[in-house]
């Protein structure tokens, strides 16, 4: 089974996890992207919905899983073939929210640029900013190394 | 099940009407976000349509660069299949009845 190993910077990614675990909280009750279910029937509406949900809790689910007690003793974590589709996801809907919860105010095509001065920003949003920089670098680490085991699973 | 109704009535025109979206072709419609990226978009597409390299990227060029693309045209069945999927990974996913046809 491919596998690859990460060693991160524990004081850099653990005050991450805060806003990550924050977060995770609301995934569990409304979806990361807002989605229209146009005319379906409304009882077939609320299980498509019920089903996007629970989907998008197992996958946050498994991206804090990562964050284990090798994470807070070695700095390590591990992607590999089980668990790179449902972290690659989970980092998508974390990043979602987390524009919507604290990145609005920076506008959406300072946020698709990424030209941001982290100086500049309160304390919240720049924290909220890093995490969502870490998370699209995860994203870039498993489809690097694992998008083939994700595209043929 | 869908019942018959009385020609004239409404009802019947109605179901007639549902009988024809649900059999006509639709198609799958994927919106920009400014929050995946390009490369996880790309390999949605792999994934999901079985997309090569090439064909992902002009799908996921045409969502970045003209705020959509029609990623796949056929039975409601399958299109609403599909846009459960796209929505999964958390992409920007409608259906449209394709009027062309």
């Amino acid at each position: 089974m491919k596998r690859i190993e990460v060693k991160l910077s524990l004081p850099v990614v653990a005050p991450l996890l805060d806003v990550i675990r924050e977060l995770a909280d609301g995934l569990g009750r409304k979806l990361a992207a807002p989605q229209e279910f146009g005319d379906l029937d409304p009882e077939f509406r609320d299980a498509w919905h019920g089903d996007l949900l629970a989907d998008q809790k197992a996958d946050v689910g498994q991206l804090l899983a990562l964050f284990d007690d090798e994470f807070f003793t070695e700095g390590i974590v591990a992607f590999d073939e089980d668990n790179a589709e449902p972290i690659v996801r989970a980092c998508a809907a974390v990043r979602l929210r987390l524009r919507e919860v604290f990145l609005r105010g920076l506008g959406d095509d300072t946020l698709e640029g990424g030209d941001v001065e982290l100086g500049d920003l309160s304390e919240p949003v720049r924290k909220a900013f890093t995490c969502y920089l870490f998370l699209a670098t995860v994203q870039e680490l498993i489809i690097q190394h694992l998008d083939s085991s994700i595209i043929d699973s | 099940m869908i019942r018959a109704g009385p020609k004239t009535s409404p009802a019947s025109e109605t179901l007639a009407h549902t009988e024809l979206e649900l059999s006509g072709r639709w198609r799958v419609v994927v919106l920009n976000d400014p929050v995946n990226l390009m490369s996880y978009v790309m390999l949605v597409f792999k994934k999901i349509f079985g997309f090569n390299e090439t064909t992902a990227r002009r799908h996921m060029l045409q969502v970045h660069e003209q705020g959509r693309s029609v990623v796949w045209t056929g039975l409601r069945e399958k299109a609403e299949a599909y846009v459960f999927t796209l929505q999964q990974w958390h992409l920007t996913a409608v259906l449209e009845s394709d009027e062309t046809h």
